[in-house]
Order: C-alpha cells, then structure tokens, then sequence
C-alpha cells in the first residue's frame, strides 16, 4: 500500500483516474439530490411569474400571481393557520414525547410493548389516520358520543365542527401520529445522560425533579432541536392528513398552505397562482430557519474560539 | 446503566403509561373492528361500533377479490407493485445516504458543509412542487408509467432524510479513526467498509425503517405516475372510497387497510427496539 | 363486421333510422387507451361493461382506472399530456373540455355526430359544453340532476303530510311540520364541499332560473348582487339550519339511516342517490323522489354529464379504437345499459325509459328533463363543475360552504363576498 502512495504521488494524472470513482461516489448522489432539490424550486419560482394554468407556459406575469394569492381568503386562513397549527403542534408533540419518554425510562414492566404502541401510528398512512380521527372526533359518533353513553350526557367534544377549534383536531391527530418519534428520539437521549452527572446530583441529595430539571433536561437540549426540526417539517408539509381529517373544513376553517397549494395547482387548474403559494411557503419556511442557522453559526464560532 | 432511584410514585407511572398506551390504541381497535363488520352495517348503524356478525369475509374480499375496474384481483397484485418500488428504493436511498453521511462527515471534501446543506434542506420541499418537474424528467428519460420511475424519484428524493440521519450519526465517530486509516493508506472505500459500516447498524436501521414507511404509504407519486396494473397498493385503497353513486365500501376498506398497513407495522413491530438502540448510539443533533 | 353489428344494434332499438354506413372500412383493429376516475362501484361496473361491449366489437380495450376523485384523474392526464403521450380518449366534463382543448390537439367529431343524428337528441345547453370552438371534440355520455328531492316516507307520515312540495314555500312549510311532527332534523344533506353547492344552487336554480343562468352559468355582475341571489342565500340559510350540526364535513351516506328511519326528512340530492341508498339495503319503498322545489311551477333541472374526450393521436388503430367508443357512446342501447347500471339517465332524450331496467326514480327524472328542457329550464350545476372552470367554481364554492358553516355569516355578507370571490377568479 505505501509503495502505490508514493507512485500516486508521483504522477497525479494517475492519481486522479484513481480517485475517480470515489469522486463519483461522493459527487453523484450528492448532486442528483441537491440538483433537483434546486433545478425543481427554481422550476416552482419560475411557473410562479408566469400565467400558467392547466400545464407550464411561458411568459411574464410579474408579480400578479402573488398579489392574487396573498388577497386571497383561501391563503390568509392558511397562513394564520400554519402559525397557530406550526407552533401548537410542535411545542405539544415534544411535551408528549418528553413525556412518553420520561414515562418510559422509568424501567416499568413491559417496556418494550409499550414502545411499540406508541411507535405504531408512525407506520400508519396519513390517509388512514385523518379518516379514523375523523370518525373518533365526530361528535355524533366518535368520543362524545361515547361519553354521553356512558351517562356524562353535559360532555362536549365538538372540535371537529367548531370553526375556532377544528385547527386543534389536526393537532390532536398529528401528535397521536408523530408523537413516537418525539418519545424515540428523547429515549435515546435520556439513556445516554452522563451517569456520573446523575451520581453526583444524587450525592448533593437532589430530589427527582431537580434531577430532571438540572441535569438530564439540559443533557437533552440538541435532541429537542433535531425533534423540533423534524416536526416542523411534518408540519409544513403535512397534506395527505389535513385533507382526510378536514379537508380544509368546516369550510375552509382549517385550511393550511400545504392545501392551498395542492388545491390552487391541480383543483382548480391554476397552476401559476399555486406555484406563488408554494413559493410563500418556502419563504416562511426561510423565516424560520434562516434565525435558526445563524444561531448555528454563531454557536460554532463561539465554541471554535472559546 | 442508571439506577431508578429517584422514581415518583411507581403506580401513578403505571396508570399514565397504561390510559396513554389504550389511547393510542384506539385507532387501530376503530380499523380493525370496522374490518370486521360488513359495509352494510356500516352504513346503516355508525362508522364506530362492535361487529354485530363477524364479516372475516372481508380479509377474503380485500386480499383476493375485489374488483377495481375491470381487474377482480384484490390488493394482491398491488401488495406485489408496492414491495416492487419500496424496497429497491429503500436500500439504495439508505446504502447511498449513509456513503454520502460518511463522505461529508468524515472523509471531508470541500464544499461539503454546502452540499450536505441543501440536501437537508430538501426535506422541507413539498411534495406539490415537485410533482409536474418529475412528470418532464421522467418523460426525458422514457420512464413514463414505470414502475422503475417511481424507483428513481423514490430514491432521489430519500437522499435528503437518508444523508441526514446518517451524517448526523457518523459525526459522534471520532476522527481520529479516520485519520490513522488515511496515514495507514486506506483509501475512501476502504475506511468505509472497514471503519463506517460496522459501526453503522443502529442508524441504517432507523434509516431503513423510516424510508420503508414513508415509500410504502406514499399515495401522490403512486397514483400519477404509474397506470392500471401498476399502481401502488395506496392507490388501490382509495378506488375502494366513495365513488359519487356509491356507499362507500367501509368494511371491506377497512380490512384493505390492515392488509396494507400489515407490512409497516411490522416493521415498527420487529424494529422498534433497534429504532430506539440506533438513536441512543447516535444521540442525533 | 362493424356493419353488421351495428344493424344489429340499431334493429333492436325501436323507431330510430339506421344511419348511413360509414365510408372508410375498418381495416385496423381498433384500439383504445382510456382513462377515468371510475375504478369501483356502479361507475366502475358501468365503463367495465362498456369496454366489454367495446372488445365484443373486435377492440382491444386498454383503461387505466386512477383511483381517488377527479383531480387525481387531471394530474395524471396532465402528466400523460406533458409526456406527449395522452390517451386515444378521457373523461372529462363541462368547461373544462374547452380548457383543456387548448393544451393538446382533439379529434374533430363532427363527421361520426352528424352520421348518428346525435345533436338533435342533446340538450342544447350540454351539447354547447362539448362542442368549444363549433366542433364536436367530447360526447355526453350520462345525465345526473344535482337537485333531487328525497323524501323519507317515515318522516311524511310524523308531519302528516301527503302532497309533495313543489315551490320553497311549501318545501320551508313541510320543514316545519316534520319539524313538530317529531323530525329532529329535517334535512339530511351532508357536508361536502359540492354538497354545500348544491343546497345553494337549489336554492337559486328554484328561485329563478333565469337568474341562476345569469349569475351562475354567465356570472353577470347585476345578476350575482341581485335579489333571487340574496333570497338563495336566505333559503340556503334555512336549509342549513334544519340539517343535523354534527354531520360537519362528512358525506351524506352516513345521514342515510337516520334519513330512512324517519329522523330525518328530506335531502337535496342528484339521482345518484337512489342507487346509494339501494346499496346500502334500503328499499324504494322507503323514499320518494321527486324533483327539486322550483318557485315557478314547472321543473327545473340543474344537469350533471360526464362526458368522454378523445385526443389526438397519430396511431390508426387508437383512431379506429376512436371512432368505434364514439359510436358506441352514441348508441341508444349503450346508453341505456351504461344509465341502468349506475342510475343516470341517458343524454339521448329519445330513449324510452318504460321498460323493466328502470326505476321510477329514473323516469321522473327523464320527465323532469324532457319538460325542464321544454321550459327553458335546463341548467347547468355549479357544484359539479359544470357551470364554470374548476377555478372559478371553488372560489365560489369556498363562499358557499363557509357560508353554510358560519352561521353568523349574514345572507347579505354572502352575497357580497360572492361577488369578491368571482371578481377575484376572473
């Protein structure tokens, strides 16, 4: 191996037909992932100043299918929902994964069953989990129903029909689906804490909260951010399961931009005013994570020169 | 190993594990109950409820039977497309995501901080903006209605969560790993094979799993760019929804769905416990 | 054989001249690539044995049924177009053959509509709809209304009621009594967005047809701020407050038992409901169906026609495959098989619907046509997409069902944001 270093070294030309196939290797997939992710939003922004409809034209529309969108019922519902759905769900599904997780770690009987039921609605299609939570929050026939059987006839659970609250139906569905992976995400974490950070809590006669509190919370801090991150894409992208929980109802109470630009693409045959709110949303999605690498970067700058 | 020396009380544990656990259980009780009831009953008492005759006609219908169009073949043959389509894509997409995680967490080329940027950023794109540039793609290339299309796009576009969760993995693999193979002479594959992949399991695990059921259960690609036989099983549930002069078929539907879901869920089932072993080895960032 | 076959066809139709022999031969044998949303059900069953009687005619029969609901079927004729590969023949409906007419090329039917004597047997107003341009490019295959009265026996015997209503007022009045007698909610309707269409376009259609023609189908400005506009609203406002408020967006089927049983009275529903409810194990018996309320006496028909477009293609045995679906669509026999099969009516007003295939709810249904055609009256739905664009009708259709949902939303704020809704799609 050394004498062939030595040769390689000797006659790059050589060297490099050597390294061409782990150039490949790296450089291909790499760019077939990155190239169409930018040819494709490109593609998006491009049809987006056109006055296109049923299929991609040509021509220049300026900023008309912006404006059109934006003065559009439809998208202001949408957007305002997105922010009330975004953060409520994020911030609930990690309290529940936190929550499963602590719940869990606490080496109860079973454990592994139990893991694997809150896992379970992961491998569930969204499709399949819109349409039973839609059955399960229907007030005539879901829980309400259920309750008022059972003799507590003043119960309400009504959400599903309330124009105010039908939003948080969507969040109810979508924790019960993604919740798991919060719990996955924050088990590992839990198990991996420091034990001797614990000993030593212990030895200052912590209680069990502080101990929380202190150490293991903390420890915890960079898989929340990767679990945020994950969630917000779920709930970004999130279409299929909107569509069968809701579909954009009572309605159009519960319209999200994800629908919006589904809806606005290929329902209506306006594809140019479709590709304008898509384009909207990777620019909230931008709004979001643009503070977020900057801090990341801030951060790294400040551990290289500490 | 950490002792539980600072549990609250064991029983109130017990009773929030078990109220959650039947909670996320209902659902799949609603499912597998309707999968049990004929469409009639169905329709004629209410979406939720216990069988009054217990239709296991039903799996029969739904596994073998039922006739979309012009083909009374059941989900069979789309059981068979599906596994066509998600387990190519799924190993490639893996086997190529954790060879790109290796090469810009560890191997280090330049520009990679850049790269592996908008790779991961790529999980953010929706699926709506890339549904007609995949349609002119796939018509250059001539894979129009194949089933090897749906394989490309599927592969393509698991490149963004496959390179993510490995790459954030193979940074806890210490470089100096890396950097006594490359003195020693190990080229790119070498390190790889020898070094990468063994310590890599847990993460090729979650990854596996993770594309398997997000390429099983994906419905929007299925349906537009394959064609009769072909399809996907997720575009055979929905013929079995309501067709305007029709009650929906729930029952059978129902049962179409467990069938379906059948093979994630095992996934989960069988893999859960290394799921949760992948992420504590690789305490994600 | 096509000859022969179709004398065949023709002898065994009553009172029709056997139209002139075509003058090119069939040497090719025909072909035809299909594509619809009709992939389960009565609607699956129908085009199955559509293609069957195609294949009986020496044709390779080739559809691709894509599952879900219309738009899944436009992405992936979208999809198909793009690639430069459409299929020999399509399912289509309303103005949007005409839009999509101007994406890709279509075939001229004009020679095979004139040999089969069919433009004399459309309603004008849907026979319009496929010709954009002057040029027959699609064929009209089935006719559904859009605004049904269902009636549930059980729930007129709680009101004590035995005339069906025939203007709003007396539809409002019988409300009311099935109201007292017992009904706790009077309309079954569901949910849905083009449910929430049709209660409105009822409404309007009853009002005034002549005024639904001008703000629904023209979109005329005076017309959508207009009185019969507003009254819709208010009409629309009682329907919705007699309807059950937990049924929130869900499909009218699950309405049905409670609908039968008497706890609930009427629906607004097209003529596809009769075989919904047949197949969920009701009987005739249990319903009557009459046509919608209409202020002015005489039937008003608000119509649904699915219809099949045919695109160009180079190929000669997808054009024979062409021109042997675009007879077969024509034919009397064809259609009445395809409407006994899913409960439509045929296109072809000169069907006679007296024999044992058809149901009664079919025949008032044809009547109500043929006299709503005689008065002018035959309009076209908004809710299914027959009336406008699929843009225009879901800016108006989300108006209409926040409408219905909201009930705060005055029948003036209605009206108002309608106006802005279609102002903004234009």
């Amino acid at each position: 191996m050394p004498a062939a270093a030595r040769t390689d070294r000797r006659r790059p030309a050589v060297a490099a037909v050597r390294r061409l196939p782990e150039f490949l290797t790296i450089w291909v997939p790499l760019l077939l992932s990155a190239g169409h992710l930018i040819s494709f939003a490109l593609w998006t922004i491009w049809v987006s100043f056109t006055p296109s409809t049923l299929v991609p034209v040509s021509g220049w529309v300026g900023l008309r299918n912006y404006t059109a969108m934006v003065a559009t019922r439809n998208w202001q519902i949408a957007f305002d929902n997105l922010l009330v759905f975004g953060s409520g769900f994020v911030l609930l599904s990690v309290l529940m994964g936190l929550l499963l997780a602590i719940l869990l770690d606490q080496r109860i009987r079973g454990e592994n069953v139990f893991r694997s039921i809150f896992l379970y609605p992961l491998a569930v299609s969204f499709v399949v989990t819109g349409t039973v939570w839609s059955w399960l929050l229907n007030p005539g026939i879901g829980i309400q129903k259920l309750v008022n059987g059972l003799g507590w006839t003043s119960f309400r659970f009504d959400w599903l029909i309330d124009r105010e609250m039908a939003i948080w139906t969507i969040v109810i569905a979508a924790i019960w689906q993604s919740s798991g992976f919060a719990m996955a995400l924050f088990l590992a974490g839990l198990r991996s804490v420091d034990p001797d950070l614990i000993k030593a809590a212990q030895i200052d006669g912590a209680g069990p909260i502080r101990m929380y509190r202190r150490v293991i919370l903390p420890t915890l801090w960079p898989i929340t951010v990767t679990v945020v991150v994950i969630q917000l894409q779920f709930a970004i992208t999130t279409f299929d399961l909107v569509r069968a929980l809701t579909g954009g109802g009572p309605g159009t109470a519960t319209q999200l931009p994800a629908l919006v630009v589904y809806d606005f693409m290929f329902q209506r045959g306006l594809l140019a005013r479709g590709a304008a709110a898509a384009v909207l949303m990777l620019l909230i999605l931008l709004a979001v994570l643009l503070p977020y690498a900057a801090w990341r970067y801030l951060q790294r700058r400040q551990s290289a020169h500490a | 190993m950490r002792e539980t020396t600072f549990t609250p009380n064991r029983l109130l544990v017990y009773l929030a594990v078990l109220l959650l656990a039947a909670a996320y259980l209902v659902p799949l009780l609603v499912v597998v109950l309707n999968s049990l009831r004929t469409s009639e009953e169905i329709a004629q008492t209410s979406m939720i409820g216990w069988p009054k005759q217990w239709a296991w006609g039903n799996y029969v219908i739904a596994w073998g039977d039922f006739c979309i169009a012009q083909t009374c073949a059941g989900i069979r043959p789309y059981m068979l497309n599906s596994a066509l389509v998600t387990l190519p894509a799924t190993l490639i997409s893996t086997l190529l995501g954790s060879v790109a995680g290796y090469a810009v967490s560890l191997w280090r080329f330049r520009g990679d901080r850049w790269i592996y940027g908008v790779v991961a950023l790529g999980i953010f794109l929706p699926q709506q903006m890339r549904l007609l540039p995949w349609t002119v793609v796939l018509r250059d290339l001539n894979l129009t209605n194949t089933l090897t299309g749906l394989v490309m796009i599927h592969t393509i576009q698991g490149l963004s969560f496959t390179t993510l969760f490995c790459r954030n993995y193979y940074v806890a693999i210490p470089q100096e790993l890396i950097r006594a193979a490359r003195i020693d002479g190990a080229g790119f594959y070498r390190v790889f094979w020898r070094i990468v992949l063994p310590l890599s399991p847990p993460i090729l695990i979650v990854t596996v799993i993770w594309q398997f059921t997000h390429i099983w259960n994906e419905f929007l690609y299925g349906v537009t760019f394959t064609t009769g036989q072909q399809q996907p099983v997720t575009a055979a549930l929905i013929a079995l929804s309501a067709s305007v002069a029709d009650i929906p078929q729930h029952g059978v539907q129902s049962a179409a769905v467990m069938i379906a879901a059948l093979p994630t869920l095992l996934v989960y089932l069988f893999g859960g416990r290394y799921f949760v072993r992948g992420l504590t080895a690789g305490a994600v960032k | 054989m096509n000859k022969i076959t179709r004398r065949a066809m023709l002898a065994s139709t009553t009172g029709l001249i056997a139209a002139p022999r075509l003058a090119r031969a069939q040497a090719v044998k025909p072909r035809l690539t299909v594509i619809s949303q009709w992939s389960a059900g009565s609607d699956g069953a129908a085009i199955t044995a559509l293609g069957k009687k195609f294949e009986e005619k020496g044709g390779t029969w080739q559809h691709s049924p894509v599952p879900g609901f219309t738009t899944e079927m436009m992405n992936k004729l979208r999809a198909q177009i793009m690639a430069g590969d459409p299929p020999a023949c399509s399912q289509l409906k309303g103005p949007e053959i005409a839009a999509w007419s101007k994406i890709a090329a279509t075939v001229n039917l004009d020679a095979l509509v004139a040999a089969a004597g069919y433009e004399k047997v459309v309603a004008p107003d849907l026979a319009r709809l496929h010709k954009p341009g002057g040029k027959w490019i699609s064929l009209p295959l089935q006719i559904y209304s859009t605004n049904m009265l269902f009636l549930s026996k059980r729930a007129m015997d709680k009101a004590k009621a035995d005339r069906i209503p025939v203007t709003w007022a007396e539809f409002n009045a019988l409300a009311e009594n099935m109201k007292a007698g017992g009904v706790t909610y009077p309309i079954a309707n569901g949910g849905t967005r083009p449910d929430d269409g049709q209660k409105f376009e009822a409404a309007l259609a009853g009002i005034s047809p002549a005024a639904y023609r001008a703000a629904m189908m023209t979109l005329d400005e005076k017309a959508l701020k207009g009185p019969e506009v507003k009254a819709a609203f208010a009409q629309a406002r009682r329907i919705a407050d007699w309807m059950d408020p937990n049924t929130a967006a869900q499909h009218y089927s699950v309405n049905l038992p409670r609908f039968v049983a008497g706890d609930m009275g009427m629906m607004i529903q097209g003529g596809w409901a009769q075989g919904v409810l047949l197949n969920a194990g009701f009987k005739l018996d249990d319903f009557i169906i009459a046509p919608g309320p209409c202020d002015n006496g005489k039937p008003v028909f608000l119509l649904n026609a699915d219809a099949f477009i045919f695109w160009q293609r180079k190929e000669p045995d997808l054009q024979a495959g062409q021109t042997l679906m675009a007879q077969l669509v024509m034919d009397p026999a064809i259609q009445t098989m395809y409407s006994q099969i899913t409960g439509s009516i045929p296109v072809r007003t000169d069907v006679d619907l007296s024999g044992a295939g058809w149901s009664d709810g079919q025949r008032r249904t044809a009547a109500a046509l043929k006299e709503a055609v005689a008065a002018n009256q035959a309009v076209l739905s908004l809710a299914h997409n027959m009336a406008q664009e699929n843009g225009m009708t879901a800016a108006i259709i989300d108006v209409l069902t926040e409408y219905v949902k909201n009930k705060a939303m005055t029948p003036d704020q209605g009206v108002a944001r309608l106006s802005n809704a279609v102002e903004g799609a234009r």
